[in-house]
């Protein structure tokens, strides 16, 4: 804006300016945006980078980040040396029998909770709200105890109830319950209903979106979990994908394998990243309403 | 999910639907039983099996071998030999405990505690910070568990390092991508996405990443003519480089959860501050921060309980070194119960960690209630 301006006609151009400054002070913030993702994300490219080099270059040059003469050797690695695939199929069993139960019990006791007025409530209710304040990591000792009197550690329930005690799925299913205009179960009531058929055919199709958030959230969180199957599952056949991964991890000078070590990291993350790429919308919101209990 | 949701019962249905048929508190018994069960057998009956297993001396190798020994445990933690008290000893960690005794005032003056609470809670402050964390080993004395201090130091450090970069950033992000378009959305998607790595993968990463010879970091270092570091090796700069991998890791959460806080305040604010010519920081300091209040607490408590429960990092990048500077409390909790074998004594200390976190969410539960 160096010429000075008088007549209407220019000020009309000065506006124009300053809005086309404003555009592009805009589209400089997203340039800068777009780079500090890139930059953001590169970690997780190099990993797959890693896992597509063959190991002879590896030990040359770990830099790149496009993968120098692909190839899938560390992928049929994974598959025909060590235990990745038992792990990864221990994983999905643990994870995939969690995610089920939880869905199932947090559904039915939130939905008591909710709808049923009943002696005890009162009592029943904060008591399940004050596990949300039990840290996860922080009573792995004793229930590591509890498991070994009964002899029942390297077993998968054994890696699935302590997470599928967790109640933070009963509060998320009781908050949605709740917010269930009564007309509806009204109408299954008149209709000669029983509660349990009331609960199956018309409360639980209505919760489907509670119910999709509540069991990608878990399922990530599962499938991650690190401390109580190191303390559990202590022989090899038993790790999960997590706890088996960590464990190849020990010796660090295998620069040799690296490749083969990166592939396992990108099969360990493939789940989880398909699931995120197709429920990204659940998953976020999984997190607003679990934590902060809104939704 | 529209309605608004807050840490109350839920609501008893109308007099007229109370009793859908006789045997109503049978049928809710029935949906809660399965749930029950599990819960009371498998988070709350541990608590009380810590507290038990705290009073024994118990072996891992031979679970039956135990022998009651009181309070030992409790002792063997927090005592030592020729124990002193000083004024200064450790005075930057008093300080800010002691900045909990303005807060409580201001709590109480704004009525969400008692007048009975708010004394009980001073004086307990001022007895742990600045009486009883006064105490010390003196000359030619020793902690009979120093790894315990550093362990559960290296966390609080890890805390208080972390937090404020990862909420920070987590909001900076939130609100430079709080805007519309196809672009944004995939922009945040990309900060998202290493929350969904494990911690396994998340290790495997990094460990490289910062590794001098084979990493990244190495290489834009060795690029520029700077000599590369060694950063889980070095004692000075292992911790930060753990913070930074955590940062990395998990700053999408709380982008997600500033989003959702930023959604909520009301539009037409900032319509009315632009007709008052209100400016970037202005809109920023006046409806933003206000706006966001609920959520930043949120946030911070969410933060600073998953940061005391730090573990997994630190286990597989550096296994507590080097020389125990990333030594936290859990890894010596796990040490001591998985190979030292003393389970009682590692119950003592998780029952520790266990009530320093819960007097965490408590005292944020109180003196911050949720407004509007």
């Amino acid at each position: 804006m160096t010429t000075a301006t008088t007549t209407p006609p220019r000020t009309q151009t000065t506006e124009e300016r300053a809005h086309r400054n404003r555009k592009m002070r805009s589209r400089l913030f997203m340039a800068f945006l777009f780079v500090a993702a890139i930059i953001w994300i590169i970690p997780m490219v190099w990993m797959f980078s890693l896992s597509l080099t063959p190991n002879n270059i590896l030990q040359l040059d770990t830099t790149n980040l496009l993968p120098q003469s692909p190839t899938l050797e560390n992928f049929s690695d994974v598959i025909s040396v060590g235990l990745t695939p038992r792990w990864f199929l221990n994983s999905m069993i643990v994870t995939g029998v969690t995610t089920l139960f939880t869905l199932i019990l947090s559904a039915m006791a939130g939905y008591a909770f909710a709808r049923i007025d009943f002696k005890g409530k009162k009592l029943a209710y904060p008591l399940v709200l004050a596990g949300l304040m039990v840290p996860k990591e922080a009573m792995f000792v004793p229930l590591f105890l509890m498991f070994a009197e009964v002899e029942q550690h390297n077993t998968f329930h054994a890696l699935a109830l302590p997470r599928i005690a967790a109640p933070l799925g009963v509060f998320i299913m009781t908050q949605f319950f709740t917010a269930i205009p009564n007309e509806v179960e009204e109408a299954a009531r008149v209709d000669g209903a029983t509660r349990w058929k009331t609960f199956t055919t018309v409360m639980l199709p209505m919760a489907a979106p509670a119910l999709t958030a509540l069991a990608i959230f878990t399922f990530v969180l599962t499938w991650n979990d690190f401390l109580w199957p190191l303390v559990s599952a202590t022989q090899r056949e038993m790790f999960t994908i997590t706890t088996g991964l960590a464990s190849l991890q020990g010796n660090f000078a295998q620069a040799t394998e690296l490749g083969a070590l990166m592939a396992r990291g990108v099969v360990a993350s493939l789940p989880l990243l398909i699931l995120f790429v197709i429920f990204q919308r659940q998953l976020i919101r999984g997190i607003s309403i679990g934590s902060g209990g809104k939704g | 999910m529209t309605a608004t949701v807050e840490r109350t019962s839920p609501e008893v249905t109308p007099s007229a639907f109370r009793r859908w048929t006789a045997s109503d508190s049978f049928s809710a018994w029935a949906f809660l039983i399965p749930f029950l069960v599990i819960y009371l057998l498998f988070l709350l009956y541990p608590v009380v099996q810590a507290v038990i297993m705290g009073f024994f001396d118990w072996d891992f190798l031979d679970i039956s071998d135990r022998t009651f020994i009181g309070l030992e445990n409790y002792g063997r933690m927090f005592w030592g030999t020729n124990m002193t008290w000083d004024a200064t000893h450790i005075w930057q960690w008093r300080i800010l405990g002691l900045l909990g005794v303005p807060l409580i005032i201001r709590a109480k003056r704004r009525g969400s505690i008692t007048r009975t609470a708010m004394i009980a809670l001073v004086v307990g402050l001022i007895a742990v910070f600045a009486i009883a964390m006064g105490v010390h080993p003196g000359v030619d004395g020793r902690w009979y568990d120093s790894q315990f201090w550093g362990s559960f130091g290296n966390t609080l450090l890890f805390t208080v390092m972390s937090t404020p970069a990862i909420v920070g950033l987590g909001l900076a992000l939130a609100i430079a991508l709080n805007r519309p378009g196809r672009l944004v959305g995939f922009l945040r998607t990309l900060f998202f996405a290493p929350y969904v790595l494990s911690v396994a993968v998340l290790t495997l990463i990094w460990a490289f990443l910062l590794n001098p010879t084979t990493g990244l970091i190495g290489a834009a270092f060795e690029s520029v003519g700077l000599e590369p570091i060694n950063w889980l090796n070095n004692t000075t700069w292992a911790m930060p480089a753990i913070v930074v991998t955590t940062l990395w890791w998990t700053v999408g959460f709380n982008l997600v959860l500033f989003l959702a806080g930023l959604q909520d305040i009301d539009k037409s604010q900032y319509e009315a501050a632009d007709i008052d010519g209100a400016n970037g920081w202005e809109k920023f300091q006046f409806i933003t921060v206000p706006g966001l209040r609920r959520t930043t607490l949120l946030v911070v408590t969410l933060q600073i309980i998953a940061s005391f429960q730090i573990f997994g990092q630190v286990f597989i990048m550096t296994r507590g070194g080097p020389n125990g500077a990333t030594r936290v409390a859990i890894q010596h909790i796990y040490e001591s119960g998985f190979r030292d074998f003393e389970l009682g004594y590692s119950s003592a200390m998780s029952l520790f960690l266990f009530v320093v976190m819960v007097g965490i969410s408590v005292l944020q539960f109180k003196f911050f209630p949720e407004e509007g």
